[in-house]
């Protein structure tokens, strides 16, 4: 696979089920849901969806923290120039090997210091092929899980180019994984649901010219 | 593999109460009709079956209780197929082994069900060609060239349904459907196909004039043609009442009259519903023929209060129930066809037709009330009957082909007044439905109330062309005699009132729901028919092919 887009960061800390990724730019952060992949060894790529984003205080910011006056320079600092990195967690859906797609755990986890980079629109599109991989994010505990599946599936919405058959395919989805679970798959079906991109808003992904 | 479209999955069910398939997500729960015709992809078989009920199923009770709302086209397209999703009962009927093999025995009824999941295809145009053209049912062997009418189309397809008509002609057969739905056409129909292929002779009695000649379509108002103008002189008309036909300006082949002499008790007893009669009067009038023999009737209607008095007390039998007799089939004596002494002629000439291999239509002009109908037809068919069991009993002796009897069916309306319970076990109509079958003539029986007609001879009838019945008791008799019959029920109650038609029975290999075909210049001209002046055409174009310009 190629990645034409630089790396994101790298990795911090790693689990088979889930890696941080540190990053120090705060405007090249993944946004939440969205898809990101790290080589794990040989010819295995890792992909998974970003769900939570940790930045830390530094014994720097605790100080000026009080200070009426902070200067732009020092603010910007910490957006741009950060001591300490950007912790972006991220929830393991799969891995890729030899262009293939499997939608469950990668034999092994990346390695730290590997570098992350964002998924592209047509790997978005291959991965998105099929979507086991909702399970995952459903039943995964200590996760925001309902309000990952949505942006994970709104995010995969626009980069497949505004296709309205997958967003009733993962709804089906998740409609079979949560058949018990009415009110959970309602509150799903309406974060997911079409009107929403008819509105003037502009979606992150979208802003990003990403198709 | 063929395109056909795949509609479901099959997900329980049991060979005695049909199976359950779920519908794929793709396949709209409108689009499925009861009656539609379905093939299950097992395993090792094919079955071909029948949709007998659409059903709609959801996985969560909540989503019931709390549907999305009215417009939200997503949640719907969503839902669909998995926490809302649609169910069919399916009836299998025959079926086929997938693999060809040695011990294939082609289509036979079903005896086991398909596997769990064994995905479920709308039928295609192929599968109504292997089931109502192929001839490998139950492995019955036939001789000879097979005698295939297209009755109609499938509901939703271009593709002829055909029946085998010898089949057909071999038993008794029903015609049902409540008044309006087209009963006479599908009598029609039928009736030409069986002239058309010779698979048996017709006696038609023609209660209505209808048959014979043209008649105004009840549903189009145009004219129809009539048996006799479509077949020519392979058809014969005869009537009752030649005032009428002169009326109509129709020529008929011939007038039947009835003597008293031809009358017999046996006749008189059918009508003892009609005349409302008591048994007592039927029973006394045996008293009279001990005396009088064929000329009991006669003899009756011509006695005064005195004579009748007297013939009472000398016989034994009681004067009341005499004179009620006298008065009430004094109406027999008065009718314009009943002449005091008829010699056989007429009636014999109509046997000797059929026994050419001519079909004969009776019209009864103005009789055309039960009362003179079933008299009629009583005292023709008992001649037939005596005739075509003598005809069975040479041919047995002889075994020699030539002496086989001719098939005969014998069409008739209003059936339940012939064959209900009481009458079935005096007419000679109970008689021929039982047992004629192995006299080869059989039974065409036209009727609005099948529930009127004796369950004995309703499990006897092999083949049922059903149009509309609403009545429960109609409908609960059209399946008597018809194993797992109580799953087709919704089908015949889902039946459009204009031609639309269930087969089922002996003649087709399964039940099937047709568009029936429609009697107009199309069905003339495959029935062989043409105009007068399209003949001309036909023999100038033969005379110059024949001689040159």
């Amino acid at each position: 696979m190629t990645h034409d887009l630089s790396p994101l960061g790298r990795v911090l800390r790693s689990s088979t089920t889930e890696f941080v990724v540190g990053c120090q730019d705060l405007a090249r952060v993944p946004t939440f849901g969205s898809f990101v992949k790290v080589q794990a060894h040989d010819g295995v790529w890792v992909y998974g969806a970003a769900y939570n984003v940790l930045i830390d205080d530094d014994p720097f910011v605790r100080q000026i923290i009080g200070n009426p006056h902070i200067p732009r320079e020092v603010a910007l600092d910490q957006k741009e120039n950060r001591q300490t990195p950007i912790e972006v967690e991220v929830l393991v859906l799969g891995y890729a090997r030899d262009g293939l797609v499997h939608q469950y755990l990668p034999p092994q986890p990346p390695a730290t210091l590997s570098d992350v980079y964002p998924c592209t629109a047509s790997e978005v599109t291959a991965f998105t092929g099929q979507l086991s991989y909702l399970r995952t994010i459903l039943f995964t505990p200590q996760i925001p899980a309902d309000e990952l599946l949505a942006a994970n599936v709104r995010e995969a919405y626009l980069r497949r180019g505004g296709d309205r058959e997958f967003l009733v395919e993962a709804g089906r989805e998740a409609a079979r994984l949560l058949k018990d679970e009415y009110d959970r798959l309602k509150a799903i079906l309406s974060r997911i649901r079409p009107s929403l991109f008819r509105s003037s808003t502009p979606e992150p992904a979208r802003r990003r010219g990403v198709t | 593999m063929r395109d056909r479209q795949r509609i479901g999955t099959v997900i329980q069910g049991s060979l005695l109460e049909g199976l359950t398939a779920k519908l794929e997500p793709s396949a709209s729960v409108e689009s499925m009709r009861v009656g539609n015709f379905v093939v299950i992809e097992g395993q090792k078989k094919q079955f071909f079956s029948l949709i007998t009920d659409v059903a709609l199923g959801a996985t969560n009770e909540q989503v019931l209780l709390d549907p999305p709302a009215g417009a939200d086209d997503f949640a719907n397209a969503v839902l669909a197929g998995t926490s809302t999703f649609g169910t069919v009962k399916i009836a299998p009927m025959l079926m086929l082994d997938a693999e060809p093999s040695l011990e294939d025995q082609g289509l036979r009824p079903v005896k086991t069900v398909p596997s769990h999941f064994s995905p479920v295809y709308e039928a295609d145009e192929d599968d109504f060609l292997r089931v109502f053209q192929e001839d490998t049912v139950s492995g019955v062997e036939r001789v000879g060239k097979k005698k295939f009418f297209e009755i109609g189309k499938p509901l939703n397809m271009e593709v002829p349904v055909c029946m085998d008509l010898e089949r057909f002609v071999e038993r008794s057969n029903g015609i049902f459907g409540k008044s309006g739905t087209g009963k006479s056409f599908l009598a029609r129909l039928m009736l030409s196909g069986i002239i058309k292929s010779r698979a048996a002779v017709n006696l038609v009695f023609d209660m209505h004039s209808e048959y014979g000649w043209e008649t105004q379509s009840e549903e189009t108002g145009h004219f129809v043609k009539g048996l006799r103008q479509l077949f020519g002189p392979q058809v014969l008309s005869y009537t009752l009442d030649p005032e009428s036909a002169r009326n109509r300006n129709v020529q008929p082949d011939g007038v039947v009259v009835i003597g008293l002499n031809q009358i017999q008790v046996e006749d008189v007893a059918l009508l003892q519903e009609e005349l409302n009669l008591t048994s007592t009067a039927v029973e006394s009038s045996y008293l009279l023929v001990d005396r009088y023999r064929d000329r009991w009737l006669q003899q009756l209607l011509n006695m005064d209060a005195e004579t009748l008095r007297d013939f009472a007390r000398e016989s034994g039998a009681h004067p009341e129930a005499m004179a009620a007799l006298k008065r009430k089939l004094d109406m027999i004596g008065r009718l314009g066809f009943v002449k005091e002494h008829v010699d056989d002629s007429v009636i014999d000439e109509i046997v000797r037709s059929i026994e050419s291999g001519r079909h004969v239509i009776l019209e009864f002009g103005q009789y055309n009330n039960p009362r003179e109908y079933i008299l009629v037809a009583n005292i023709i068919t008992r001649r037939i009957h005596d005739l075509y069991r003598q005809k069975t009993e040479r041919y047995q002796q002889t075994k020699k082909p030539e002496d086989r009897p001719r098939q005969l069916m014998i069409t008739i309306e209003e059936a339940h007044k012939f064959l209900n319970p009481v009458a079935a076990r005096q007419t000679i109509f109970g008689t021929i439905a039982r047992e004629m079958r192995k006299y080869f003539v059989t039974l065409l029986v036209i009727d609005q109330r099948p529930s009127g007609i004796d369950t004995e001879v309703l499990s006897q009838i092999g083949t049922k062309i059903t149009a509309l019945l609403n009545d429960e008791k109609d409908i609960e008799a059209v399946f008597t005699g018809v194993g797992g019959g109580g799953r087709l029920k919704a089908l015949l109650a889902a039946l459009d009132p204009r031609q639309q038609a269930l087969v089922l029975g002996y003649a087709v290999p399964m039940p099937v729901e047709v568009r029936t075909r429609t009697y107009d210049e199309a069905f003339y001209r495959a029935m062989g028919h043409r105009e007068r002046d399209e003949q001309r055409r036909e023999a100038e174009k033969a005379r110059t092919e024949l001689f040159g310009e």
